[in-house]
This record gives C-alpha cells, sequence and structure tokens, in this order.
C-alpha cells in the first residue's frame, strides 16, 4: 500500500511560510518589501487567506502613541507582565511594546481601515488589564477597526502580499518538516485540492500555524485551529512550551461559542443558573459580575459542575444564563447591539425578552513553539534550528506568559511577523539544498496506516470523546487524579484510533482523511497539555489547580516538553526573562514577581 | 415551538476521482437551534463520514461555508433549523455548492479561483497619496470614511456574485467591483486613472443589469448595489473626494 504514495513534485523558494493568517502574511510582506524579488511561497490550510482566524480578531490592538500626554509605554509593559501572570519574557515584553506604534502606523499607512475621531486621527478606546501609572486608571490604548480589527490586518496584508508577488497553495497542509543537517530546509506539504504530495523547499521556513481551540468543546477557535503546528514540532522531536498555558473566557455563546464580550456584564448583565440564582453574589460579593475573567470563569464552572447548569439539548452543552432583560431599551441597541445581534443570529433568541446561554470557551493558547526574540525556533534552552522560524499563536517568545491580555494578540502578529521577516532576509543568501532522499518517508507511512485502518471506531465520535475529557479534566478546573484520568483516557483513544476505517480512501479533497490527520495532531497536543498541567503543582494564569490554588515561585519558569512516542513526554524548564528588572532602570521594581491583583 | 425537526437534506455531491455527479439525501432529526455547518457535522459523525463540505470560523466573518439552499446562496453557518423551516416553509432543502468557482468535491468549491475576480482589481491601495503628515497616521475624517466603510466589512463569500445575473457572464461581479471602489473613495489611493478604467471596462459595472441581488443576498447586509450604483452614476469621476 505504501506505494500508493508519493511526492508528485519538488518546488524551490527563498522563503516558505507555512499559514497565511496576521503572523504568517506579516512576515511575508516585510520580506517582499524590504527584498523585493524574494520568492516567497505561502501555504495555507483554510480556503484563502482571507478565511483565516486572524479574521475573527474584534477588539482592537495595543499600542501607545508617543505623543500621548498621559500613556507610556512602561505602563504597557508592566500591564503585560502583570497580567501573565510574571511568566512572559521581559526582553520580548520591552521589544514588541517599543515596536508597537510604528506598526500601527504602518498597517494605517498601507491601507488599513481604522475608525477615526473627530480629528481624524486614529481613534482609541480601553481594555481589560490595561492601565495608566502601573495599574492606577485606566487607559485607552487599543486602536480598532470597529468590531473587525483581525479582518482589517488580514485584508491589508493580503492586498500588501499580493502587490509583493507572494505565491499562495490554498487549502493545504505541512505534514513533515524537512531536514538536512540540522537544519530546516522547508517542508512536505500535501494539497487537498490536488490530492498530491510535494516538497517545498526553502531557505527559510516560518511556521504562523495558529492555535489549538479544538482540544475543548467549547471555543471561539475556527474549525482549522487544531494545533497543527505543535504537533508538527513535536513530530520533529523538538519542544513545545508551556502547552498547559491555555485561556478561557468566561462567556462564550453556547453553539458557536463565539465571545459574549465583557461588556455584556460591564454594563449590568446578571449571570443566573438554572434555578435563576444571581450566583456571582457566593463567589465574589462586591464585585459579583465584575469579578476578573478566571474568577467568572471558574463560578460559571462550578455551577454547572454542582449540577446548577442548564443543558441545551441541540448541541449538548452545559450552561449558566447571563441575564439582560432588566437592561433598557437604549443599552441594548446603542450599548451592545453586535453582541445582542449574536444571540438573535446563531440562538435564535431576543435578549430584551429572553435568558441567554453562556459557558466559558477556550479563547487562546499562550503556549507554543519556543522561539527567541526573532521568532528562532529554540531547540532547546540555548541553541536554535537554523532555517526555522515560528510566530504568531502557534508559537511562544513569550509576549503573554500565562495569561495574555485583551489586544496583546494582534499586536503580537504583526510585530513579531516582522521581526522574523527581517531575521529570515539575512539567511536567504546560499545555494537551494537538495531534499533528503527519506523526506515523505514518514507521512506515507502515517497516511498507510490511516487508509489500512479496519474497525469500526468514528473519528468524529473519538475526537467529541477527547474535547470532553479536555474539557471536564483539563480545563478550568485541574488537579492531580482527574489529570492523571485524563492521559490514561487521552490513552485508551490513542489506542482507538487504530480501529478506524476510512470510508472514502481518495486522496483528493477527502474530508475524512483530513480529520483523520487531525485526530492525531489534537490527540498529541492533549497529551502535552495534560502533561504539562499535572507536572505544574501550582496555579498562575489560566492554568488553575485546585489542588494547589496559588502560584509558587519553584515555578517561575516556562516548561518544555518533548514527546517521543505517543504519552512519553520529557519535561524540561526555560528560564523567564528578567532583563527589565535586571536593568535597574527607572520603575524596574515593577518588574519583580508581583502579585497578579485587580 | 417544536423542540427538533425531522429534516431532509438533498446535497448535490460530486466525486472527483470518478467525475460523478449525484444528488444524496439525507434525514435526519436536528435540534431547532443547530446550523446548518452543525448539521453537516452531525451528517459526518452519524450517517456519512465522506460528506465534504467547507468552513472556517463559523460565524458569518470569513464567508468559507457559502452555499446554496433552495436556491438561495447563504452562509451555512448562519442558518439555523428553524429558521430554515420558517423562512423556505419545508422541512426538505435542496443544498449545492455555490456555481462561480468549479467545484472540488461535493460542497467544497475551489475559492482560489473565485478570488481571481477580486485579484483582478487589486485590492490594496496602488499608489498611496501623499502624506502631509509623514511618519504619522494618515488623517480621515471620520464622515469621509462612513461613506465607504460598509463596503469595507464584505467577507468574500461571493454569495452576491452567485445571486448576480450578470457574473456568470463576463461581470467581475458585485464584490470584485466594490472592492475597487473602496479605494476610489479611500483618499490615500490616488492610482485614480487606472481604477476607473477596470470599473468601466469590457468586464466592469456596465455589465451590471441593476437586478439588486447583491444587496438582496449579502449575508453582511451590505448594500453592494449603492455602491455600484454611485460608480454607474459617474460619482468617482468627477470628484478627487467622496
Amino acid at each position: 500500500m505504501a506505494n500508493k504514495f508519493q511526492i508528485n513534485s519538488t518546488e524551490h523558494c527563498d522563503v516558505l511560510i507555512i499559514g497565511g493568517g496576521g503572523a504568517g502574511l506579516r512576515c511575508a510582506v516585510e520580506i517582499l518589501e524590504k527584498r523585493p524579488g524574494t520568492k516567497v511561497v505561502a501555504v495555507t490550510k483554510v480556503a484563502h487567506v482571507q478565511k483565516s482566524h486572524t479574521t475573527t480578531a474584534q477588539g482592537g490592538l495595543a499600542a501607545v502613541c508617543p505623543e500621548d500626554p498621559i500613556d507610556k509605554p512602561i505602563y504597557h509593559m508592566f500591564d503585560t507582565w502583570k497580567g501573565s501572570d510574571c511568566a512572559a519574557d521581559q526582553n520580548i515584553i520591552k521589544k514588541i511594546v517599543e515596536s508597537a506604534w510604528d506598526q500601527i502606523v504602518w498597517l494605517e499607512n498601507h491601507g488599513m481601515h481604522f475608525s477615526r475621531d473627530e480629528k481624524g486621527s486614529l481613534s482609541k478606546r480601553t481594555f481589560g488589564g490595561h492601565t495608566l501609572n502601573f495599574g492606577e486608571a485606566s487607559a485607552f490604548r487599543a486602536v480598532f477597526e470597529a468590531d473587525r480589527t483581525g479582518k482589517g490586518i488580514i485584508d491589508t496584508l493580503w492586498g500588501e502580499a499580493l502587490r509583493g508577488g507572494i505565491s499562495f497553495i490554498n487549502q493545504s497542509i505541512a505534514v513533515e518538516l524537512i531536514f538536512r543537517e540540522e537544519r530546516c530546509t522547508g517542508a512536505v506539504i500535501f494539497k487537498q485540492k490536488e490530492g498530491k504530495f510535494v516538497n517545498v523547499l526553502a531557505k527559510a521556513t516560518i511556521l504562523a500555524m495558529g492555535g489549538s481551540g479544538q482540544l475543548f468543546k467549547v471555543t471561539t477557535n475556527c474549525r482549522q485551529n487544531t494545533g497543527d503546528g505543535l504537533a508538527l514540532i513535536l513530530q520533529a522531536g523538538l519542544p513545545i512550551m508551556d502547552a498547559e498555558a491555555v485561556q478561557f473566557h468566561p462567556t462564550g455563546i453556547v453553539g458557536p461559542g463565539i465571545l459574549a464580550s465583557e461588556t455584556l456584564r460591564s454594563v449590568g448583565g446578571i449571570l443566573r443558573n438554572r434555578d435563576l440564582e444571581p450566583f456571582m453574589e457566593r463567589y465574589a460579593p462586591k464585585m459579583k459580575e465584575l469579578a476578573p475573567r478566571d474568577l467568572v470563569a471558574r463560578a460559571i464552572e462550578t455551577e454547572v459542575r454542582e449540577g446548577r447548569g442548564v443543558l441545551n439539548p441541540d448541541h449538548n452543552i452545559e450552561h449558566v444564563w447571563i441575564d439582560l432583560r432588566h437592561l433598557s431599551d437604549y443599552v441594548h441597541d446603542v450599548q451592545i447591539p453586535e453582541v445582542t445581534g449574536f444571540f438573535k443570529k446563531f440562538v435564535n433568541i431576543d435578549p430584551k425578552k429572553d435568558l441567554c446561554p453562556v459557558r466559558p470557551s477556550v479563547h487562546y493558547h499562550m503556549g507554543g513553539i519556543p522561539t527567541n526574540e526573532f521568532g528562532e525556533v529554540q531547540k532547546d534552552v540555548q541553541g536554535l534550528i537554523s532555517g526555522l522560524f515560528a510566530v504568531g499563536e502557534c508559537a511562544a517568545a513569550s509576549f503573554h506568559g500565562f495569561n495574555r491580555l485583551g489586544t496583546n494578540s494582534i499586536l503580537e502578529l504583526i510585530t513579531m511577523g516582522k521581526f522574523a521577516g527581517e531575521k529570515a532576509i539575512g539567511t536567504l543568501d546560499g545555494d537551494f539544498s537538495e531534499p533528503p532522499g527519506d523526506a515523505g518517508e514518514m507521512t506515507f507511512s502515517l497516511f498507510s496506516k490511516f487508509f489500512d485502518g479496519t474497525g469500526k471506531e468514528n473519528i468524529g465520535q473519538i475526537r467529541q470523546e477527547m474535547q470532553t475529557i479536555m474539557t471536564e479534566k483539563v480545563g478550568i478546573f485541574r488537579k492531580e487524579n482527574s489529570l492523571t484520568e485524563a492521559i490514561e483516557a487521552l490513552k485508551a483513544l490513542k489506542d482507538r484510533t487504530e480501529n478506524i476505517s476510512l470510508s472514502n480512501k481518495s486522496l483528493i479533497m477527502n474530508q475524512e482523511l483530513m480529520q483523520r490527520w487531525e485526530l492525531e495532531t489534537l490527540l498529541a497536543v492533549s497529551m502535552v497539555c495534560a502533561q504539562g498541567a499535572r507536572n505544574r503543582k501550582e496555579s498562575r494564569g489560566g492554568h488553575f489547580r485546585e489542588d494547589f490554588p496559588e502560584r509558587k515561585d519553584e515555578f517561575n519558569y516556562h516548561t518544555l516538553a518533548h514527546m517521543t512516542e505517543f504519552g512519553k513526554v520529557t519535561l524540561g524548564e526555560r528560564p523567564v526573562d528578567m532583563s527589565i528588572y535586571e536593568a535597574r532602570d527607572e520603575n524596574y521594581e515593577k518588574f519583580a514577581v508581583i502579585e497578579r491583583k485587580y | 415551538m417544536e423542540n427538533t425537526y425531522e429534516i431532509t437534506l438533498k446535497i448535490r455531491r460530486y466525486d472527483p476521482d470518478n467525475e460523478r455527479t449525484w444528488v444524496q439525501d439525507y434525514t435526519l432529526e436536528a435540534g431547532r437551534i443547530l446550523r446548518f455547518t452543525d448539521v453537516f457535522r452531525k451528517i459526518n459523525n452519524e450517517i456519512d463520514p465522506s460528506l465534504a463540505w467547507n468552513s472556517s470560523c463559523e460565524h458569518a466573518q470569513c464567508g468559507t461555508c457559502a452555499v446554496k439552499v433552495n436556491g438561495k446562496p447563504l452562509l451555512a453557518c448562519e442558518l439555523l433549523v428553524e429558521n430554515a423551516v420558517s423562512h423556505f416553509g419545508t422541512t426538505v432543502f435542496e443544498v449545492g455548492p455555490i456555481t462561480v468557482a468549479p467545484v472540488v468535491r461535493d460542497l467544497i468549491v475551489d475559492f482560489e479561483q473565485a478570488y481571481e475576480r477580486v485579484n483582478k482589481v487589486k485590492p490594496y491601495i496602488i499608489e498611496p497619496a501623499q502624506n502631509p503628515n509623514p511618519g504619522n497616521e494618515y488623517q480621515i475624517d471620520p464622515r469621509d470614511l462612513d461613506y465607504y466603510v460598509e463596503a469595507t466589512r464584505c467577507v468574500n463569500c461571493f454569495c452576491c456574485a452567485e445571486a448576480c445575473i450578470s457574473s456568470h457572464k463576463g461581470f467581475l461581479g458585485p464584490n470584485a467591483v466594490m472592492a475597487s471602489i473602496v479605494r476610489l473613495m479611500d483618499p490615500r489611493e490616488q492610482a485614480r486613472d487606472e481604477r476607473l478604467e477596470l470599473l468601466y471596462s469590457e468586464e466592469g459595472i456596465y455589465r451590471c443589469h441593476t437586478s439588486m441581488a447583491c444587496s438582496f443576498v449579502c449575508p453582511k447586509e451590505i448594500d453592494v448595489a449603492h455602491f455600484i450604483a454611485l460608480a454607474k452614476a459617474g460619482k468617482f469621476k468627477q470628484e478627487t473626494k467622496k
């Protein structure tokens, strides 16, 4: 059966970018602008780069304008450090924050349709966790394009990449990285539309493969966000970092998982359980609904866990209610029209009259492929893999540590994308490499296994069970024995994949084959996430251990995890960079290991 | 109100390996607020894993899941079962791929080919205008932005091109010309002549018969026809702004 597969062709390019979201495209445009004529090939899993997950980012981009009379970059750095629960790297924070405004201006000058103030300058708004003067007052720091900032970024970058002469390979996945003498020289790409495998050889390869929200049952992430970049790195024998650092947004709309924004609670929305009790009074008597995200998320999960949730039969998801019925028409129509629109459109209810179903939704993966400040991929604490970069949500430099602030994610995309592009330009001289003879063999044996599988197991069923395990045992609440149960359950699921047979044995646009492949990546990333979470016997940012509810200094490090075979995870450490603190400049004491209290 | 509906989807399928096209019926019990993307997933998980369909964000922000249901182009992620039943007055739905691009398999079309139309209008600033304040943002009066900001919400789902009575016959299509019109209204664009030339070319707006189907079907509720009408009225010929 193995001879069924072959590499159909080999293409050469200067730069191969795997993933066409904000980070990948920003990187592409940097290279095309600074080094015109460079042959850049971008592979995207979706039908077209405009369909990437970045498009769904709503809120904005944090950046301090140098002319701002009261806001300062040091405040933004502090907020990011504090928000990260002292687990972000300060060299990365400094670099991104200091270049933020230039990158906003760059986007505007390249045609992004930012919202404007009365003078015609960029409008700014506040966002949770962004403050002035080290926590004193809310900062107006987020520029935005209405409620579609991510789409504005993608539209702009896609246009610029087209102008620069990029080549796209759409609806395709990277199944294997190619190495030659310790250097990454490209990847084996599976083109779904043609059903063909091709070698794409490159002088620099950039992974910009997005997040992994599909590990969980309710997520704000797109369908294709299955942690492919992380699995690709693990498959190559390289480590991933802080896989256990997952962010849960407290209120996702049951069904599509879309965010029902914080605004609903700030305008007076009340969370209620099955008995319609306003339960936040029990968890945060003073702050109630306005308590921090993680506390609200845990309160909702506790209600559900203790049987006070409500089951939505259509989506088979337990949830609580957010009650907006008592709010005035003005609030509904003027202050929260987008979100009420979502409830109308996707749940078919009128928030003026009906209770709205919400459940915490997996929003962001802080963990990822470990890189330095240029996006170069690390093979361990010291060493780099030459020719290989990672940017965007699949990467961890780390700007977010264990908890990401709103509006910092798309800022990371456009800055780290640029930095990686700049750095990659310096690596493009020299000859093209030839592929090693065994490129593709690992993939062919994997695909043969998929095609030869016999048995009655259903891919979708196993995937749903995995999502349930991850949600219940590796989700908002984690503890030793349930994490161990999750690890065992994941192993059992992996065993069951041996009994999957494909009903369709074509290579061309075979969605079943794609889901079979995704199941491998999802299970691999789940396993590393669960083991990382079990090892981290403390609570930090998005990682909450019921049995160890406090943060501990002994865990002031990033987790580096290798997985040589399924379930065999070895864990190491990477120190957290404290260079702002160590520089002893003005306000350095704010960058010590501080309490994360709001 | 019903809790579930027994619905039948008559899905137009295409098998590229054998170049075979057929209609397959799937009858299933579906909860009232399942979206059509959820229904497709349910078919995959419970009836037929081989049915191929496309999606990405599944909340109407990317346009990948555009299909035709009972002849109407729409986003499958936005169509709830109970709304479909009341809108079409039936529990039987004919579901097929959009036809502005070749089908790859079942409901999945080759978007890359559809996008060729948009690429032709150059969806970027061709020639940036002089920025009076170099190194800073170009100042744009919010009232000027208001004239065209609606058009920037387009996600290129191609539902308008599908519904357009001219876009299968040499017209670039509503979404593509609207992308160019956005830049004609954007004060940062200087390459006005090049844009106008394309707009008034053989493939341009005079192919439009003003059926206004584009505005009628747009899932983002953009009044696409309005922007085309501005161009037809010569709005961009005389003025440099608005």
